[in-house]
């Protein structure tokens, strides 16, 4: 039962950061004529490669979030010594046309925006954790980085829930950092639930500053240093039959399932209810 | 027991105490700047970031803001350090409030490397130049050879053994100073206190030492300490392992590589037409400032609860230190038997090691089986060495003045509390109003109670 937990760090501020980025087109091209995707390219790896100087062994590791699907783009300990971020983009590019070659195949995006594959990427953050807490004791201190854009979908409700509470479990605290014009629930989430820091900048054009200041802190320099608090937490759930955000709506006694409507049986562990008594709904929930 | 200690100061102190014009001109590598920046402590490198692209000086109290309250002696050290570094010049403002703004070339500079990235100051030979280059296991394995072999001199040449070294000895005789101590030249060299110590201390804090006392000793040699200490850092970013001309170093480089060879920092090799130098880890590790890289090293010593000391080594260095404090009893091939003794502690005491530095030693130094446990090094043990140690100064001699006659119970009492104050307070004997203080109170003492007279 109980995961490998952190038993003996590096020093206090060696970290391995693992960050998200956002690679929706359909995202970067809507809000392109304030912030085009090249110039958040630029913050980002002038950032990355801050971090990389800061201390040699710092290891950083980039995730591109697609629309269908994730891929690692970059990783500062495979290779040679003193590996720099600008590395990652050729396999960037590459990542960006698999991604639309994807999306060609099976095409029902059309509508708006449209989300990127937050929980995929996020599963795979914690999977080369988990690889770095086995590999033996001393390891960098992990955290995670999210620079999202897209609007949150519903649809990876679950899955982002679970990769949440398991980054809380062992203990890896998911910072968000979002470009786009919403607020994003999700990662109000994650960052409120693992002790990260989630802010959305107010001008895009200082984003490396924003980076440098806030999410270039290491962990344990985050004990004495005041760091943005979230203002307000959009603690809404997604119902698990329609993918749904909802206020209100029904919960399975049994496994904590939720729906938007009353079912007969539960989808997720089987249990069978009994019939609701009038509309007013069996079980309310404000979470 | 004189308390004679070898601080193992970091490379980056001696830096730091360089002399500013130095320093400036210091700056103007790109590397040093790098190598700088990540010595800082943790807060100091997210003020370097926060404020890399402000060109306006910024106060105090703004970097102060981020900054909760059980943080701020964090944050007064990261300041100081900044300012003695000279990456934050100090000025008072119209408002007298303190400002900070950074050290335009070391800015400039940072700004390069994080936007461009920086080029090193040499490039590596090309592999396809026709000579086998050794792997990096090899390396490590010359390095630690090298640099055993150093220590071994120093232990072997105080006692009178001539070991088969092949270490230049003019360069030993500087790395050695401090550490061994001749009365005259038909006796041969003892090991001082400083010396006993140093052997035991771990690998990275023993090179900081010799570095440091490398480039103490240079302006007397004719070297530009700078010129020394930018060598030093920029041969720390060389890439271990890979082989570089030695044509591409000025003649002041070319000496001082030779002399870092006999340490093992770099290996020298020679091909038919040119020759050239491979850094070592050692080298590489040089600007890193953590000291505890090294405990990453496999440690060798298993304590039991009886006192007794098991070494898996057949490193004749390893027998030697633990010589320093403990029995050796046997030695197998691939073991050396020991154990610790009181009188084998006592001479060690008398050497001028401490009770702590034996224990650190062994506690550092242990076997991987018992380093997981909790003690590593029995309690037992580890109390009785230090008790052995108690045993050896139970009195204490300060030297102090005595004071008695005072004219009114008052004064006797106001002259005690401003004893205690000034913390020179040792005994008192109210009955008969009398008080010792320590001498180096004596002043205070004497000009307060002139001022009672009055």
């Amino acid at each position: 039962m109980s995961p490998p937990v952190p038993s003996k760090i590096l020093t206090d501020d060696v970290s391995l950061l693992m960050v998200l980025i956002d690679t929706n087109p359909h995202f970067w091209s809507s809000i392109k004529p304030h912030f085009s995707f090249s110039k958040f390219l630029s913050h980002v790896l002038a950032f990355l490669n801050s971090i990389l100087l800061l201390n040699q062994l710092n290891q950083v590791v980039v995730i591109a979030t697609g629309i269908n699907a994730c891929g690692y783009v970059f990783d500062s300990s495979s290779g040679s010594v003193s590996q720099r971020a600008e590395s990652l983009l050729p396999k960037l590019e590459e990542f960006a046309e698999n991604d639309e070659s994807l999306s060609e195949r099976d095409d029902d995006s059309g509508n708006g925006v449209g989300s990127s594959l937050l929980s995929g990427s996020l599963s795979m953050a914690l999977c080369y954790i988990q690889r770095v807490f086995r590999s033996g004791p001393l390891h960098p201190q992990p955290r995670i980085l999210c620079l999202h854009g897209s609007p949150d979908g519903p649809g990876q409700y679950v899955a982002i829930m679970n990769s949440i509470f398991s980054a809380q479990r062992s203990m890896v605290p998911i910072d968000s950092c979002v470009v786009g014009i919403q607020h994003s629930a999700f990662l109000q989430q994650a960052s409120y639930i693992t002790g990260g820091v989630y802010l959305k900048p107010q001008q895009l054009d200082g984003l490396f500053q924003y980076l440098a200041t806030v999410f270039a802190t290491d962990l344990h320099s985050r004990n004495f240093l005041r760091l943005p608090k979230p203002v307000g937490v959009d603690f809404r759930a997604s119902c698990f039959c329609h993918k749904n955000t909802i206020d209100m709506g029904f919960i399975c006694s049994v496994c904590l399932s939720i729906f938007c409507k009353h079912q007969k049986k539960c989808s997720t562990c089987g249990s069978t209810f009994g019939q609701a008594k009038t509309h007013d709904p069996s079980a309310s929930q404000q979470r | 027991m004189p308390q004679v200690k070898i601080v193992a100061k970091n490379f980056m102190d001696m830096v730091a105490s360089l002399p500013a014009m130095k320093l400036d001109k210091l700056y103007q590598n790109a590397f040093i700047c790098q190598a700088i920046l990540r010595s800082m402590p943790p807060l100091a490198k997210r003020y370097v970031l926060q404020l890399l692209f402000i060109d306006a000086p910024v106060t105090g109290k703004m970097l102060e803001e981020s900054v909760l309250a059980d943080g701020l002696s964090k944050h007064k050290v990261a300041i100081d350090r900044l300012v003695q570094l000279r990456v934050l010049t100090e000025a008072l403002d119209r408002k007298k409030e303190a400002t900070y703004r950074m050290n335009p070339t070391f800015q400039m500079n940072v700004q390069k490397l994080i936007v461009h990235g920086g080029v090193l100051p040499r490039e590596p030979m090309p592999s396809t130049a026709g000579f086998r280059l050794p792997s990096l296991e090899e390396l490590d394995a010359y390095a630690v050879q090298q640099w055993e072999c150093f220590l071994l001199h120093l232990i072997s040449s105080s006692e009178a053994e001539k070991a088969t070294t092949n270490i230049s000895s003019s360069m030993m005789k500087v790395f050695q100073r401090g550490l061994l101590s001749q009365k005259d030249d038909k006796e041969p060299p003892r090991l001082t206190e400083g010396g006993f110590q140093f052997l035991l201390m771990d690998t990275n804090a023993q090179l900081w030492y010799i570095i440091r006392e490398y480039i103490g000793n240079s302006e007397e040699r004719g070297l530009d300490s700078a010129d020394l200490v930018s060598f030093l850092l920029e041969l720390s970013f060389h890439a271990t392992g890979e082989a570089y001309n030695i044509n591409t170093l000025s003649d002041i480089q070319r000496a001082i590589i030779r002399d870092l060879a006999d340490l093992g920092l770099v290996k020298l090799q020679q091909g038919r037409k040119e020759s050239w130098f491979i850094p070592t880890k050692l080298a590489t590790n040089l600007s890193i400032s953590l000291s505890d890289t090294s405990s990453r090293k496999q440690g060798y010593v298993v304590v039991e609860t009886n006192f007794r000391m098991y070494a898996y080594s057949s490193s004749k260095l390893h027998c030697e230190i633990l010589r320093l404090f403990a029995r050796v009893e046997y030695q197998l091939p691939n073991l050396i038997v020991g154990a610790i003794t009181k009188e084998s502690l006592y001479k060690a005491f008398q050497n001028g090691i401490t009770a702590e530095q034996i224990i650190s030693f062994l506690q550092q130094n242990a076997h991987p089986r018992v380093a997981e446990r909790i003690p590593t090094v029995p309690e037992n043990v580890t109390d009785q060495i230090r008790l052995w140690e108690s045993d050896l100064n139970r009195v204490e001699c300060i030297p102090a003045h005595f004071f008695e006659e005072f004219p009114s119970r008052e004064v006797f009492e106001a002259a005690c509390d401003h004893a205690r104050e000034c913390g020179g307070f040792l005994w008192e004997n109210s009955k008969k109003m009398w008080l010792v203080v320590k001498a180096e109170s004596f002043a205070y003492m004497k000009e307060f109670l002139r001022g009672k007279k009055q």
